[in-house]
């Protein structure tokens, strides 16, 4: 007999190291869309970050080191979005595409380069263990049991809305994205808004990426294998979130559950009487559920105005 | 006038072609690899001998497939980014077909075995095609999220109903051999699929620069608003390329599972529907263009592929860089050269 409130909880417990590469990278994908730039490359960015988080790590014996070069790829990879879409103005879906087959090859250039001579591994970052709270019941191990990664893109989140919604830096954000001609009569330098916002969304990204290696995996594999998806879903997320950072981490969630609760399923022969293969379908389920969610709320969610249009000065 | 922007157009791609090859040189060099060696490298292990040359246009096939089916839509700003998905449940369908079709000639199942690839792509485009003509919702997103659904499907399908108990791998049985395609050269990759996606060029090429529909698209892209003012159905032009994407993206997939595979397989498809986006930006979103820039694309990949196995052993995740590299000077460069063409006047 399965103990289905036990394989509730592991199951939730697993989902939020999933959660947390997705959302690093939907609250970076938030602040460049909100600033009017789309970056279809996240998953590449987080796919050269991870390596450069893993080379890092390995070398240096320093998960900060690690993160911060995993950040610093991300923020490279920005600035050449950034220059190609918004200086001069490329195609944002294109220019993001390249960018994903540019960085996912560079990372995995990389890894193979190394890995000829060295297996690069890390032990991951350790789960924090609180007294008292990480012992209770449910909450203890899915709340209080995780580590610092994971609580610290709950905060990058809350940081990102409240920066967002609530300072004059979020309100020239989402002007550069919504009308960019009159917050350019404001005297607000539209294209170096979205420049910082393009950068600090892909350094984010790299966050994302590195988080993962760092905070979970502790390895790299080739051909997209690893990040496996989670970019693309970030971008999925930030429409199903309506770019807002807070509903971010709901989308977020909801794929990191499909993830855990897959990797559970798949390998598990209790479920066979759902056929074999069967298992492939709990990761198509958040793709349906936000699917269905979007027609249901058409009307309410509506990109920014500017959402991919290059601005240029008259 | 228009002479100038045509040389322009070349020399963006000289600048960009020199620009790559220099940086791709440099990396080359600096890893201690030998960049001429690896150069001549690449172009003999794409076109070097009858083997390579039938595996580089083998390659073509589904590549400028995808690519005409992601730039007819775009041709009408439709940015169907879903080609990926499509291709697989094309893939899917037409299997479905083929697997009926033993003892059936040639003749008859190829043909029926396509329409049915067909009909996969546009049932897997049209609900993004419904939600971006009846909601008003932008079709990126939707087509991109159906993409994985698609690929979930067909995970699913090769690891339970349709897998083949007799192989340990997840993909189903073997087709019928009289569904496969017929081979152009004996014992080579190189196939009717190749023939296929040529004639499918010269297709959209005819409907986009030769009928009053193609007109229609064209201008429903250029400006939605003015088309509409001088009488263009802009819905129904979004709807035929709607249509005419999800075709063309099945017709991709099933040439490579009744062309190269003959079984439907997990992950059969290393992204042909996001490298169709590269080369159809790379030919200018112009079918003919597209012809060209599929055959530099798939001897990058070829070539890429042999250089690794070469003595040299170049990681062909380099080339890959190379060619998005490529892709991404001359997206900048052409700008560029517009730009620097519009302020002059």
């Amino acid at each position: 007999m399965v103990d289905y409130g036990d394989l509730a909880v592991s199951i939730f417990a697993a989902s939020l190291p999933l959660t947390m590469p997705i959302l690093y990278a939907a609250i970076g994908e938030v602040l460049a869309e909100r600033s009017g730039v789309l970056n279809m490359g996240v998953e590449g960015v987080m796919s050269l970050s991870a390596f450069v988080a893993l080379l890092t790590t390995f070398y240096t014996s320093s998960y900060t080191l690690g993160l911060l070069a995993g950040i610093a790829a991300g923020l490279a990879m920005g600035l050449l979005h950034a220059f190609a879409t918004v200086k001069m103005g490329v195609n944002q879906l294109i220019a993001g595409l390249m960018l994903y087959f540019l960085a996912l090859s560079i990372g995995d250039f990389g890894y193979v380069l190394v890995s000829k001579t060295t297996y690069l591994h890390i032990l991951p970052i350790d789960s924090v263990h609180i007294p008292f709270l990480s012992d209770l019941p449910v909450v203890g191990p899915i709340i209080f049991s995780q580590n610092v990664l994971v609580y610290a893109s709950l905060l990058v989140a809350v940081v990102a809305g409240l920066i967002l919604f609530r300072t004059t830096w979020g309100l020239k954000i989402r002007a550069a994205g919504e009308n960019p001609e009159a917050t350019d009569s404001a005297g607000i330098n539209v294209n170096l808004v979205r420049t910082i916002c393009v950068v600090v969304g892909s350094a984010l990204a790299g966050l994302g990426g590195a988080s993962l290696v760092i905070g979970y995996l502790g390895l790299y594999s080739t051909g997209d294998t690893l990040v496996a998806g989670s970019g693309w879903i970030a971008i999925v997320v930030v429409i199903f979130a309506r770019w807002s950072p807070y509903r971010a981490i709901a989308g977020a969630w909801l794929f990191g559950l499909g993830y855990a609760a897959a990797a559970i399923f798949i390998g598990s022969s209790v479920f066979s009487i759902l056929g074999p293969g069967s298992g492939y379908f709990l990761l198509a389920i958040p793709y349906i559920i936000a699917i269905v969610f979007i027609i249901m709320f058409h009307r309410g969610t509506r990109p920014p105005s500017y959402l991919t249009v290059p601005y240029k000065r008259k | 006038m228009a002479q100038q922007v045509s040389l322009g157009r070349y020399f963006s791609y000289l600048v960009a072609l020199v620009v790559s090859l220099v940086l791709f040189s440099i990396a080359l060099l600096a890893l201690g690899y030998d960049p001429i060696a690896s150069l001549v490298g690449l172009v003999s292990g794409s076109f070097g001998t009858v083997f390579r040359t039938t595996q580089t246009l083998f390659l073509v096939g589904p590549l400028l497939l995808a690519a005409l089916a992601f730039l007819v839509p775009f041709r009408a700003r439709f940015y169907n980014i879903g080609v990926e998905g499509q291709l697989y449940i094309g893939a899917l369908f037409g299997y479905i077909v083929a697997a009926q079709m033993g003892g059936v000639p040639g003749i008859v199942a190829i043909p029926l075995v396509l329409i049915a690839a067909m009909v996969g792509g546009t049932v897997w485009i049209a609900l993004p095609l419904f939600m971006r003509i009846k909601l008003q919702v932008n079709e990126i997103f939707p087509t991109l999220v159906m993409n994985f659904i698609a690929v979930d499907i067909v995970n699913w399908v090769t690891a339970g109903p349709l897998k083949d108990p007799l192989t340990g791998n997840l993909q189903t049985a073997p087709l019928p051999q009289s569904t496969w395609l017929p081979s152009i050269i004996n014992n080579t990759e190189l196939n009717l699929g190749f023939v296929i996606a040529l004639a499918a060029a010269f297709v959209v090429f005819f409907v986009l620069f030769r009928t009053v529909l193609g007109f229609e698209i064209r201008a429903s892209g250029a400006s939605p608003r003015a088309a509409k003012n001088g009488g263009v159905d802009v819905t129904r032009s979004i709807l035929a390329v709607g249509l005419m994407s999800g075709a063309l993206a099945g017709l991709a997939g099933m040439i490579v599972v009744t062309g190269l595979n003959h079984v439907l397989a997990q992950n059969f498809s290393p992204g042909y529907g996001y490298q169709g986006i590269a080369v159809a930006a790379l030919g200018t979103f112009n079918p003919l263009g597209s012809v060209v820039a599929s055959t530099l694309y798939a001897a990058l990949s070829v070539g890429g592929d042999s250089l690794q196995r070469s003595a040299a052993a170049v990681p062909i995740q380099l080339t890959y860089a190379l060619q998005a590299l490529i892709v991404l000077s001359v997206l900048i460069v052409q700008k560029w050269l517009k730009d620097r063409e519009e302020r002059r006047r």
